[in-house]
């Protein structure tokens, strides 16, 4: 935590400068343009000394040829199969050996997907469980990919991480500090082993946003003073429970709708654009206060929206908001206001009067039309960085920074679930840990406790 | 002229190869020197205390699988470098110091290994010169947490804060919680209470605590009227002592001494809990007053393996030594509670004004000051009255061998501080009028008040006015558990406390 801050701090402060230099030279050129009409505008930018010292990944478009590599698959759901086929693509010499579901018919369908990639898996390479993780993670793979829903993730991070294994985990990588913890921990324990860390948080692996952050590093926009990230969309999906499916079965079929398997969908989903803020600002915000309500949900027992403000020790404030109700007004993104500028982080930067001062080029098709995205999808692209890094023995290990995103959006969920302030501090310090004690397909507590903001209690719900 | 010039180049040359020369030799002298001076051999010539050197020998830091050696300047210097350099030049002349005129008879080496004296001799920068990874594989959860805690918070611990007897290796150390902590108390009498004592008059009794066979002496304090606090002219006072009120006192009883740890463990037995309680259980006990639930089992020893017995019990929270009165009160069906600030000053006081409740003054006793580091403080008469920083051996001591205050109370200033019920404000006595009666301290507040000196205390801090207060952050730093233990504090030894009870009004118009 702390040295990941520092390395980024230390940069920051270095952007922070620059960002100060701009200021002055801007502010001398309007004091004095009354006197001096020649004199330009002409405002000097300080360039970052080391690119090595951002931390970016190479973005390959596809990853070296090197050792064959073996993955495992932990949650063979859509988003595990759609990793184990983004693996797949990133380069040569590169394999799935072993799949985990609870489901047989999600081991089915993944074997069906992964053999159409002429990934064939042998009937004992599949297991069946709960526990079917650990066989995985003994099957003598050198890569871990772990996708069940997060509230099983810190427990299988850190067993991997013990196992001395390469992990791609899908964020969020907890749904309760004591797993956003459990996670830091074992982000240590990986650096300290040299063990490579990709989490799901695709941005940091798009090429417009990366640019847009090395300008942004750059002094383009000055000194960060504001910060606005979105997740609104139209309703998810749910499942309701069929009269074959246990209490447990039935939640975790429908699970981005109970809260202690998905985090409820600030952390679950809204991460994404948090973690671009953290990334951008190199800070952890402090302390949040939100709003949250459910209206439209059919299932489960999270909320529908949360509007939260973040404070960072700065003084900077990040308003996020999540919704997922159909028929409103839909945007994904990030927005942040510079001392001289804006950006949206993607791929413009914008002058303080609104103008366009840079955009990304995203380059050209075959037929010599501009593209409008990067070639490579993000998905494909953090496994090209993946293996990039294992082969080149080069690590790069996100999981501290993405279970430091992950747990400001479980402080935003608790502020709006309590309707308190909550600090960063309680967060490390809470012992507030969701779900089962033990994971039986059998009877569960399904009757929805939906949070009410001035009575919920210290311990949210269970 | 020609020539001497040319005489002056050739000596210039001459004189500038004599120095390299002379450089070159001091350079691998001096370097032998240091080599030399720094070698476990050269260090246990002065330091002739086998005891260190045993244990050592049997710590992790000599005896370990790898078959590494850790030599006394890995530790007790700072990795090498120029800081190494100056602090060797210091230790050093402190041992010769030592060595000359101390008898290492008389030095108490087990208060050196005791952590606050250890911090000094042991340098944070060269535990972490080797121990370069926090977070091994095979660390335990417990290890996950606090490296966790430490690497978010490097500049508020030291490694032995919580490794304490890794260089040197104490077979009663103990770094785990221990459920047998209350186990093999000795039993000198198998005298097991029915009743608590019949109390018909105001008057000195005996508190038997019943079904155990723990009891306890009371004294009856009579009401009257002091000056609570210290005037400007008093030695070496604080200003939070300030400003005397007239403060009267409605008569009570007070523990002859300090809750012992046989009376602490007794209620520990009885109301054990086993797991830890969030702030939420805390409430719902609160609700529930008829079922008490204790402490739960502490990490490591508090006792910190000075005995328990008759020696006070110490390291408890402000909380727990709360649930303690109300388990006793249950127990005896008499209202026993913490003393208020007023209640405890007014029974140490004892009438006097001075001071303290016996003869002399503060700059008499007090070991600071440039002359007394040369002729040494009187000790005559404190010594007899208190355990303190030149009598203790640095650590509690059973109260047997004191003198009684003019009540009858003993070691009211000395032994371990003793909480009170009131919460802690430098500015209290001037919120409230000039006379009062029976005042209670602030309506709020974070942390409490704590009275009298103790065990490690200089003569300065056992006056009669002297205030302190508890640090819960503080004093739970090292605590590996989240959350923070409420029954046991980490990270301080002087702490304890002495019951009060409340007379029923039937027995006073007797």
């Amino acid at each position: 935590m702390k040295n990941f801050q520092i390395s980024r701090r230390k940069f920051l402060g270095s952007a922070a400068a620059a960002g100060a230099i701009t200021t002055l030279g801007t502010m001398a050129t309007v004091g004095s343009a009354g006197l001096v009409t020649s004199c330009s505008g002409d405002t000097k930018k300080k360039k970052y000394n080391n690119i090595e010292e951002l931390k970016l990944p190479p973005l390959l478009e596809k990853a070296p040829d090197g050792k064959p590599l073996k993955a495992g698959l932990v949650g063979c759901g859509g988003r595990g199969t759609g990793a184990a086929i983004n693996f797949l693509k990133a380069g040569n010499g590169l394999s799935i050996t072993a799949i985990a579901d609870l489901f047989e018919d999600k081991i089915k369908d993944c074997r069906e997907k992964l053999k159409k990639e002429n990934n064939e898996l042998t009937d004992d390479q599949c297991f069946l469980g709960f526990d079917a993780y650990e066989k995985v993670i003994a099957s003598g793979v050198d890569i871990v990919i772990l996708a069940t829903p997060p509230h099983f993730r810190p427990k299988q991070f850190a067993d991997a991480v013990n196992a001395g294994k390469h992990v791609f985990m899908e964020k969020p990588v907890a749904v309760d500090p004591v797993g956003a913890r459990t996670i830091m921990a074992a982000a240590k324990k990986a650096e300290s082993l040299g063990l490579t860390v990709v989490t799901g948080t695709q941005r940091r692996h798009q090429h417009d946003y990366v640019g847009t952050y090395k300008q942004i590093m750059d002094g383009a926009i000055g000194d960060i003073v504001g910060a606005n990230c979105y997740w609104n969309q139209n309703m998810l999906w749910f499942r309701k429970k069929e009269a074959s499916w246990s209490d447990m079965e039935a939640m975790i079929r429908d699970w981005v709708n109970w809260c202690w398997l998905s985090g409820d969908h600030i952390v679950e989903q809204h991460v994404h654009n948090i973690d671009v803020i953290n990334w951008f600002t190199g800070k952890t915000p402090v302390k949040a206060v939100g709003f949250g309500a459910r209206h439209r949900r059919v299932t489960g027992d999270q909320y529908d929206m949360f509007s939260i403000d973040y404070v960072y020790d700065n003084g900077l404030h990040m308003h996020s908001m999540c919704r997922q109700i159909d028929g409103t007004v839909n945007n994904v993104s990030e927005y942040i206001v510079g001392t001289n500028g804006m950006s949206n982080c993607k791929n413009t930067i914008y002058n303080p009067d609104g103008s366009v001062l840079w955009t990304f080029d995203y380059g050209k098709d075959e037929q010599g039309k501009p593209l409008e995205k990067t070639k490579i999808s993000p998905y494909d692209q953090e496994h090209i960085d993946m293996v990039t890094a294992i082969r080149t023995n080069k690590p790069i290990n996100e999981a501290e920074a993405t279970a430091v995103s992950t747990l400001v959006g479980i402080m935003g969920r608790i502020s709006a679930y309590t309707g308190k302030e909550v600090t960063w501090d309680e967060m490390m310090n809470s012992e507030i840990k969701l779900g089962p004690e033990t994971y039986v397909l059998g009877p569960m507590d399904m009757t929805p406790k939906i949070p009410v903001p001035g009575e919920a209690k210290e311990e949210e719900k269970k | 002229m020609k020539n001497i010039f040319k005489s002056l180049k050739v000596s210039g040359k001459l004189l500038l190869l004599i120095g390299i020369i002379i450089g070159l030799f001091l350079f691998f002298a001096g370097k032998k020197a240091t080599e030399y001076t720094s070698t476990d051999e050269f260090c246990q010539k002065c330091h002739v205390h086998p005891h260190a050197e045993a244990s050592w020998k049997l710590s992790t830091h000599y005896n370990n699988k790898r078959g590494v050696y850790v030599h006394c300047v890995d530790c007790h210097l700072p990795p090498k470098g120029f800081p190494y350099l100056r602090e060797k030049i210091k230790t050093g002349a402190r041992d010769v110091w030592g060595k000359l005129f101390k008898d290492p008879a008389k030095i108490n080496w087990e208060a050196k290994a005791q952590l606050d004296h250890a911090k000094k001799i042991v340098y944070k920068e060269s535990c972490i010169h080797c121990h370069q990874n926090l977070f091994p594989i095979g660390l335990s959860e417990k290890g996950d947490k606090a490296h966790l805690y430490y690497s978010q918070h490097p500049d508020d611990l030291h490694c032995i804060n919580c490794h304490l007897y890794v260089g040197h290796y104490n077979p009663n150390a103990k770094h785990e919680q221990s459920t047998d902590f209350a186990q093999g108390q000795e039993t000198v009498n198998n005298i097991i209470y029915p009743a608590p004592a019949v109390v018909s008059k105001f008057e000195n009794f005996t508190e038997f605590v019943p079904n155990t066979n723990v009891s306890f002496e009371m004294v009856a304090i009579p009401g009257g009227t002091f000056k609570m606090g210290s005037t400007e002219k008093e030695q070496l006072r604080k200003e939070n002592e300030g400003p005397v009120r007239e403060v009267t006192i409605s008569p009570f009883f007070m523990g002859r001494v300090e809750v012992s740890w046989k009376e602490y463990l007794a209620f520990f037995n009885a109301t054990a809990s086993e797991g830890r309680l969030t702030q939420k259980d805390k409430e719902a006990k609160a609700k529930n007053v008829d079922a008490i639930t204790g402490p739960t089992p502490p990490y490591g020893d508090p006792s910190q393996g000075w005995g328990k017995g008759d020696k006070p019990a110490i390291t408890m929270t402000h909380h727990a030594a709360q649930v303690y009165c109300e388990w006793l009160s249950k127990r005896t069906g008499r209202k026993y509670r913490l003393p208020t600030e007023a209640e405890w000053e007014y029974a140490c006081r004892a009438k006097s004004e001075t001071p303290y409740f016996f003869p002399g003054n503060p700059k008499k006793y007090t070991e600071n000051g440039f002359m007394k580091k040369i002729f040494g403080p009187d000790t005559s008469v404190i010594a007899s009255h208190a355990i303190y920083k030149l009598n203790s051996g640095n650590k509690t001591q059973e109260p047997k061998s004191l003198k009684p205050n003019a009540f009858g109370l003993v070691n009211m200033l000395g032994n371990i501080k003793e909480f009170c019920s009131d919460y802690y404000a430098a500015d209290a006595y001037s919120k409230t009028g000039k006379a009062v009666t029976n005042p209670k301290g602030p309506e709020s507040g974070s942390e409490f008040v704590i009275r009298g000196g103790a065990f490690d205390s200089d003569a300065s801090e056992l006056r009669s006015a002297t205030r302190d207060f508890t640090q819960t952050d503080k004093w739970l730093k090292t605590d590996p558990q989240i959350p923070k233990s409420i029954w046991w504090y980490s990270d301080v030894i002087n702490v304890g406390f002495r019951v009060v009870c409340e007379p029923d009004s039937s027995i006073l118009n007797k």
